[in-house]
């Protein structure tokens, strides 16, 4: 089996409204896979559909070489982005019944929550109620309820969201784990910069349609160069004068770090220069590949849809990192 | 039919809901309700308040307070003697019978009375009443009156007289053994010198009134210095006028007396005074099914009664029970649970194990009580009020239990249908009990109409609202009283399956395109437009689109 998933030409419409717009993508088993976009983008469409949760309205998906997405229910694990527990049900039994639901047989399924549970550190909790546990253990719960049953294919639907760095190093490295174990692994998320940190191919999805993918490397090297920037001050007119004389095209401002994206042609020296010229204190400056970030704002202006700052600014990602998940 | 994955859904709804509060509440709500009822019984009969009463009697000698007090005695005496089942048998025949038949016959009756007594003060009533009523007859028959017949007027009151000091004899407790509460474990009667007055006493009235406004006489009655005449200034005074129990129980014996000395008066024979005296009155009866008359007892009007409690309890499980299922199902939607389960089971499988593992859950709750409910009919004391009505029979009668426990599941399934596809499309508590209230409302209506459909079970009211199929199961329930004709069991069982069938393929459309949405809960126009979509379709839902 080369590719664990396969989706060809597929759209879901909800009424008026397109939410996945002829979607043609081969995801390589063993890979780790992001699809990335910001909100509404139909990340979340895509993943439902390839759990069958919702059915396509056109185009063909295949899952674990099978045409039949019920028959393959049993092999995949999906942790969506809207997670809870049943609150009065004790954790073993939780994680117990998630697996049975799956296809494990009782005693087997029992037997496996209360390894997977003690191997990670949640085993004073097996015979409590879920209401008890913090949200960082409940989502450690949810998550071995999703792995329970040894899922060929695993779908994370915003995994990242809501965790604190602990445990979001600890998702991190439990999607790498599953990698190595030969499982394939599906993640959306609209931070680039987590994507961009442990895919192995990324996806991106802009207004219902694809719109780049590929491996890391050849996204990377199809999109060309950024320059990163930090500096003291305020750097807006410094920037502004960049742009006028026409050495960048775009910027990136983040208040103590900018990335600024070279016109064409333009040497790096210049914008150095320039920069130095107007009398910014600037302590780093470094040239390479363009961040996954700003790929995909370069993408989406070349495809001509426009896209609302708001969508990708810094505040946005702050606000999904610092807990703010619904 | 019920594949794995349903069934595990079913069982892990039963296991939880079988540990909540709601359903132990439910569990012993029954046996504690049983449990007052029969407490307050006892009680009743034990602690019943005696009510003293006094007589100022203006008649010579006081004559008249002298033979009701005898006439009581008596009266309570040949009513504990009426409930002797084999004597009424001989009774029934009695003027064509002579004194020597009538012999035989006590003797031979004799032992099937003391084996029917309901317990040991009633057997040894009874066993003094043969002896007695046996040495009556012995004597007539020594005295060569053997082949004569038997006066039988006469004779009663001769062995009812000699029963009274067997009578007297007894405590208050033993005589309301007898028979449900004989009227002397009622009333007291008060001697005037025990007030400290007398009949000439000019203060008697003010001491007698004194008396009642201490509270240590319910009445006392005065009686006009000459009673065959006319009852004019017969008086009765109490501060409870709304209790006439005592002042009625008094002039009946009142009525005898006076009658019987007019009676001599006018010169008539007994008999002749008897027919003259006795009222047309109507039996109750009922017809049986197989088309025969049958006598009226407390035990067939609380059968009729009856439905009336089954319904209740019905409507309550019905309730409790489908409350459940909407919970859980909110519960489901509002934890953000829903998605990952769809991602293991189809929604087709956990609305069918959800209706199923609550199902179960009720079924265990109304099989505990019909089990409740036939244990306690063993703890009902004997003699009370409440054996009268042989509870025992008509729990037990399959008719009954088992139209409630099948009424249930089919109660259940309807409400179920319509609340876990409204429970679907919420996500919150508080927005399903809006969605809710005109289900509710509904539901009242089998409540409102319990009374006038058991006081009429087949009546047009009654027919008409069991073909409404959200009232059926009660309806039926509530008609089992009746019992309705068994074309009408056949029709609505048809129309219950149907319906059923209807309305779970509906709520299973809704509930597909309900469990995923978000946000606020459509209109129930809205809701009704998903309906025709074809099955399998997500149907247009205006705002539903997923985020992200």
């Amino acid at each position: 089996m080369q590719h664990a998933l396969v989706l060809d030409r597929v759209s879901k419409r909800f009424g008026d409204h397109t939410a996945v717009d002829d979607l043609s993508l081969e995801i390589p088993t063993g890979s780790i896979y992001g699809f990335i976009g910001p909100n509404g983008a139909g990340k979340t469409t895509t993943i439902r559909m390839i759990m069958s949760i919702f059915f396509p309205d056109q185009g063909t998906i295949r899952v674990l070489d099978s045409d039949d997405p019920e028959s393959v229910k049993d092999r995949l694990g999906y942790l969506p982005e809207e997670k809870g527990l049943y609150k009065s049900m004790k954790v073993h039994e939780l994680v117990s019944y998630f697996g049975q639901l799956k296809g494990l047989a009782k005693g087997q399924a029992d037997d496996r929550a209360r390894e997977l549970l003690v191997r990670y550190g949640l085993g004073d909790w097996l015979n409590k109620k879920c209401q008890t546990l913090s949200k960082g253990m409940g989502q450690k719960v949810q998550l071995l309820g999703t792995l329970l049953h040894d899922p060929e294919l695993v779908i994370l639907d915003e995994p990242f969201s809501g965790l604190d760095p602990v445990n979001m190093e600890l998702m991190r490295d439990t999607i790498l784990d599953m990698k190595r174990d030969g499982r394939t692994v599906i993640f959306s998320t609209h931070v680039m910069t987590q994507a961009e940190e442990i895919c192995d191919y990324v996806m991106m999805i802009h207004r219902s349609r694809k719109v780049l993918d590929g491996t890391m490397e050849q996204v990377r090297a199809q999109r060309g160069q950024g320059i990163r920037v930090a500096y003291e001050g305020d750097g807006r007119a410094a920037f502004d004068g960049l742009k006028t004389q026409g050495l960048v095209t775009r910027v990136n401002d983040a208040g103590k770090q900018a990335e600024l994206t070279p016109g064409e042609g333009t040497d790096p020296q210049q914008i150095l220069a320039s920069l130095v010229a107007s009398g910014l204190r600037i302590r780093h400056f470094d040239l390479r590949e363009a961040s996954l970030h700003e790929i995909f704002v370069r993408t989406v202006k070349e495809s001509g849809q426009p896209i609302a700052e708001e969508e990708l600014s810094a505040t946005d990602v702050a606000r999904k990192i610092g807990g703010g998940a619904r | 039919m019920i594949d794995r994955k349903t069934w595990l859904v079913a069982r892990r709804e039963f296991v939880e809901n079988v540990r909540t509060k709601t359903f132990w509440i439910g569990i012993f709500i029954l046996p504690v309700i049983y449990g007052i009822a029969i407490g307050a019984n006892v009680l009743m009969s034990r602690a019943k308040e005696v009510r003293s009463y006094a007589v100022l009697d203006r008649s010579e000698g006081q004559w008249l307070s002298k033979a009701i007090e005898a006439r009581g005695d008596q009266g309570d005496v040949m009513s504990a003697v009426d409930t002797i089942e084999a004597f009424k048998g001989i009774e029934k025949e009695v003027e064509t019978r002579t004194h020597s038949e009538m012999l035989a016959a006590l003797r031979s009756s004799r032992s099937a009375a003391l084996e029917a007594a309901a317990n040991d003060t009633q057997r040894g009533f009874f066993e003094r009443y043969f002896e007695i009523a046996e040495a009556a007859l012995q004597k007539r028959v020594d005295a060569g009156e053997g082949d004569q017949k038997v006066a039988m007027m006469a004779f009663a009151q001769e062995v009812g007289l000699q029963m009274v000091p067997v009578y007297q004899e007894m405590t208050p407790q033993e005589r309301s053994l007898l028979k449900g509460g004989l009227d002397r474990s009622k009333y007291r009667f008060v001697p005037l010198s025990e007030i400290g007055t007398a009949v000439d006493d000019p203060e008697a009235e003010k001491k007698l009134n004194d008396w009642i406004t201490d509270g240590k006489l319910f009445a006392w009655f005065e009686i006009p210095a000459q009673p065959v005449e006319s009852d004019e200034n017969a008086r009765y005074i109490s501060n409870n006028l709304t209790d006439g129990e005592l002042r009625s129980w008094y002039s009946g014996n009142a009525t005898d007396v006076v009658r019987r000395r007019r009676i001599e008066e006018v010169a008539l024979t007994e008999l002749e005074a008897k027919w003259i005296s006795d009222p047309f009155s109507f039996d109750k009866s009922m017809v049986t099914k197989t088309g025969e008359t049958e006598d009226v007892g407390a035990d067939k009007t609380a059968a009729q009664f009856a439905p009336v409690a089954f319904v209740y309890l019905l409507w309550i499980a019905v309730f409790t029970a489908a409350q459940m299922l909407l919970t859980n199902t909110v519960e489901e939607k509002s934890n953000r649970l829903i998605e990952v389960l769809l991602s293991s089971v189809s929604p087709m499988q956990l609305m069918s194990g959800k209706v199923l593992g609550i199902a179960a859950t009720g079924l265990t709750l109304v099989g505990s009580w019909v089990v409740t409910a036939i244990v306690g009919t063993w703890f009902i004391p004997e003699g009370s009020k409440l054996a009268e009505f042989q509870l025992g029979q008509i729990i037990a009668d399959p008719l009954y239990f088992g139209s409630f426990i099948a009424y249930f599941l089919a109660g259940y399934l309807i409400y179920g249908a319509v609340l876990v596809a409204l429970g679907s499309v919420c996500n919150s508590l508080k927005e399903a009990q809006n969605l809710m209230q005109p289900v509710f409302i509904l539901l009242i209506v089998p409540l409102i109409a319990m009374i006038p459909v058991v006081q009429e079970p087949n009546g047009m009211v009654a027919r008409i609202l069991t073909y409404i199929p959200l009232f059926t199961p009660f309806l039926m329930m509530n008609r089992a009283g009746g019992p309705p004709p068994a074309w009408e069991y056949i029709a609505t069982t048809i129309l219950i399956v149907v319906t059923l069938w209807f309305a779970f393929r509906m709520a299973a459309k809704v509930f597909r395109v309900g469990i995923l949405m978000t946000g606020k809960p459509p209109k129930i126009g809205e809701i009704l437009r998903w309906l025709r979509a074809p099955v399998g379709a997500v149907p247009d839902t205006g705002r539903s689109e997923p985020s992200s």
